[in-house]
């Protein structure tokens, strides 16, 4: 078994060392890197290791975790670009579609993904965030088609994505749970505007979407009417354990970034950065056996409520100490501004990389979410009354 | 979870769970030895049980969760020490002895919060003493030794310093190389059961914290409907998780010396993080002797301070990490 992964490990490493991309850090403009992701994407699928996670039935699909965590490592050693762009569409879209989508969505979708088809995510709204529930986005079925009305927020790299996820309410009768629907929308479609979201990094990586009149077929609907949130329940819940193993196997992958810093600015013999270095690769560590269990326990049918919390909440934790480090090792080099193109964990400045790192507490469920999760659901802590004007009317 | 580990926490639960905090001294020694722990990681062939890292890291999880008092830890050192002396005469004699219950007991500094002759668990009730050092590894009868008991503030410990009055006795367990690479490995094996005693001990007050909160009313409502709290609570929850995953991943696969003491750091701090809290969410009563509260925070900062604290282990991960990543 160790020897296969090691075989594995060599196989890629030699692939990398031939085909990883050097230069993609230099695109001066948002359009630019989307294309050397585009490029990057395409590359890895002819060599099978885009999606090591889906099943075998896929060209390089049907990985165990221990394969997928060698790749996750020697991509980040090559200092290889993560698959930004395809995030969304390999993680999410293929496991919605996957797990709760028709014969007929499987078919068109699925395989347009490998060929470059990209998604975005249309979750959030202006005033449904961390109550996520609350989205009033409003779909009306007209004969064959939704006509759908509304603005979605916060979604990733959405100007450049070719279909989006989108989660839309068909009623508002009865729990706010239960009046939405789950619709796949071509984001070609008329009545679509996408306005990117200008960050603190200088980076445009969400997007604004505004709904007007936009029809989506009902052939396009994920699940029933109004069964819309549990399709996005489950399918978050199927991603959340694999995209964290694999950003924090990325993670580990590159603490080596992180010592040429320390070199580079003469810190070798600092004992508080060291410290600071050994705590942070321990934390690392934890970070991917937190994400290991969660898998391990999952595929034993043993996930317990706020498990996957416990994940994401160690995750976005440590990444924010990675990135800090960062900031701290390199002293004023990092307090330059420089032009970010996209947003990650290894841009190539810490700051930028520190700035971007609360994505990770606030996305997919805030870090005071998922406290709650743990606190209420996992340690049976009571919860809190559901409205607010009898609590304080008690008080 | 291995079906292993759940059998023997699950005896572990059934022996020490229902007396409570800090059981007897005594009582726990006859249990502990009774139910075979100590021959836990040592070869069938010597006759022991052969279950190796994993098995002696559930017990002291358990044993750090009941605050168990006693020598098992310094024990168990010895017993690996001895099962790793090729050539001595009497390993099979004292090996089976030590395995029984015999105490015989080694210092928990590791070579960093004393030397081989300071923080010596029990050492009133042993017959001999491992000295460790990476030189040589020697097992010390006591007879006529000046032992001077160290009251610690936590009292589930009974450390002593020793003056020995004669070393002409003593067994050679290691030399040269073979002592150097034996020391490594007590070292880890050390670092690992203070982390595993950490560990249990943060979860077994994190879990009365929440108990209390469930219980305690101010304002008219339990304290545990306070968001507030709630969300220390879930943080104190995290800290100990991330921990306990490093454990059990570093417990199964190999580690280095000083990444077992990273390890150590990390699940020490957590212990102290999650005691800290702990004190302070209990409010006034968690000051109160009376109370469990601070029978935690003695043992969690006690276990710092043994074998090398955060700030070394931390600092010997980072040079160990730095030189690996040589790019």
């Amino acid at each position: 078994m160790t020897a296969e992964l090691e075989a594995l490990r060599s196989e890629v490493r030699s692939w990398l060392a031939a085909n990883a991309p050097k230069d993609w850090r230099s695109a001066d403009t948002h359009p630019a890197f989307v294309e050397s992701q585009r490029a990057w994407f395409a590359k890895l699928v002819e060599a099978g290791y885009a999606v090591p996670h889906w099943p075998a039935k896929w060209p390089g699909g049907g990985r165990s975790l221990a394969e997928q965590k060698v790749i996750y490592e020697e991509l980040a050693a090559a200092d290889a670009p993560r698959l930004l762009l395809s995030f969304v569409s390999t993680y999410h879209a293929y496991s919605t579609i996957e797990e709760c989508g028709s014969d007929e969505q499987k078919e068109r979708y699925l395989p347009a993904i490998l060929k470059g088809e990209t998604w975005c995510q249309g979750f959030s709204e202006p005033n449904a965030g961390s109550d996520l529930a609350a989205l009033k986005c409003k779909a009306e079925r007209k004969g064959d088609v939704y006509v759908v009305n509304g603005q979605k927020v916060w979604s990733t790299m959405a100007q450049y994505a070719d279909k989006c996820l989108l989660l839309v309410r068909t009623s508002s009768d009865g729990a706010k749970q239960a009046g939405i629907t789950f619709l796949l929308m071509d984001m070609k479609a008329p009545g679509v505007t996408v306005r990117p979201i200008h960050q603190i990094q200088g980076d445009e990586e969400f997007a604004e979407i505004f709904l007007d009149n936009v029809e989506v077929p009902v052939s396009d609907r994920v699940g029933e009417e109004g069964k819309g949130w549990a399709v996005a329940q489950a399918t978050l819940a199927s991603e959340r354990g694999l995209t964290l193993m694999e950003l924090s196997y990325r993670m580990r992958g590159s603490l080596w970034r992180i010592s040429k810093l320390i070199r580079e600015n003469g810190r070798e013999n600092d004992p508080g950065i060291l410290r600071d270095f050994g705590r942070l690769a321990a934390r690392v560590d934890s970070a991917c056996a937190v994400a290991d269990q969660f898998l391990e326990n999952r595929m034993n049918g043993i996930e317990g409520v706020g498990d996957a919390s416990i994940v994401k909440l160690t995750y976005s934790r440590v990444l924010r100490e990675y990135s800090l480090l960062g900031v701290r090792v390199g002293g004023m080099g990092e307090q330059y501004e420089a032009i970010i193109t996209f947003g990650d964990l290894n841009t190539g400045n810490w700051m930028a990389d520190f700035m971007n790192s609360y994505a990770w507490t606030i996305a997919g469920g805030s870090d005071e979410v998922q406290r709650n999760i743990i606190a209420e659901r996992m340690l049976h802590m009571p919860r809190e009354p559901k409205n607010w004007l009898v609590a304080e009317g008690a008080a | 979870m291995s079906i292993d580990r759940a059998e023997l926490q699950d005896a572990a639960r059934k022996a020490f769970g229902e007396s409570g905090p800090a059981p007897d001294a005594e009582k726990s020694w006859s249990l502990i030895s009774e139910m075979g722990w100590l021959m836990m990681a040592v070869p069938e062939d010597q006759g022991g049980l052969g279950l190796g890292r994993e098995a002696e890291g559930v017990i002291h999880t358990e044993l750090g969760r009941a605050l168990v008092p006693g020598p098992a830890i310094a024990q168990m050192l010895t017993i690996t020490a001895l099962s790793a002396a090729e050539g001595l005469a009497e390993r099979d004699d004292l090996l089976a002895r030590a395995m029984g219950g015999e105490v015989m007991t080694a210092s928990l500094s590791g070579g960093h919060a004393g030397n081989a002759l300071s923080c010596i668990p029990d050492a009133n009730k042993a017959s001999h003493l491992l000295i460790a050092t990476d030189q040589k590894i020697t097992l010390v009868p006591l007879d006529g030794a000046t032992l001077t008991p160290r009251d610690t503030w936590d009292k589930t410990r009974r450390l002593f310093d020793v003056a020995l009055a004669d070393t002409s006795t003593a067994y050679v367990l290691a030399e040269g190389a073979a002592a150097k690479a034996l020391n490594e490995k007590l070292q880890s094996q050390l670092l690992l059961a203070l982390a595993g005693d950490s560990l249990g001990g943060a979860e077994a007050i994190l879990g009365l914290t929440i108990e209390y909160l469930n219980t305690r009313r101010q304002f008219d409502r339990p304290l545990a409907l306070f968001q507030a709290l709630k969300h220390r609570v879930a943080d104190m929850k995290v800290r100990h998780a991330a921990a306990e995953a490093l454990f059990w991943s570093r417990a199964t696969n190999d580690a280095t010396r000083a990444e077992m003491g990273a390890l150590k750091a990390l699940a020490t701090n957590a212990y102290h993080m999650v005691v800290e809290e702990a004190v302070q969410l209990h409010g006034g009563i968690g000051l109160t002797s009376e109370y469990y509260c601070h029978i935690f925070l003695k043992r969690a900062t006690l276990n710092n301070a043994l074998g090398g604290d955060a700030d070394y282990w931390e600092e010997q991960a980072g040079r160990e990490v730095l030189a690996a990543t040589n790019a």
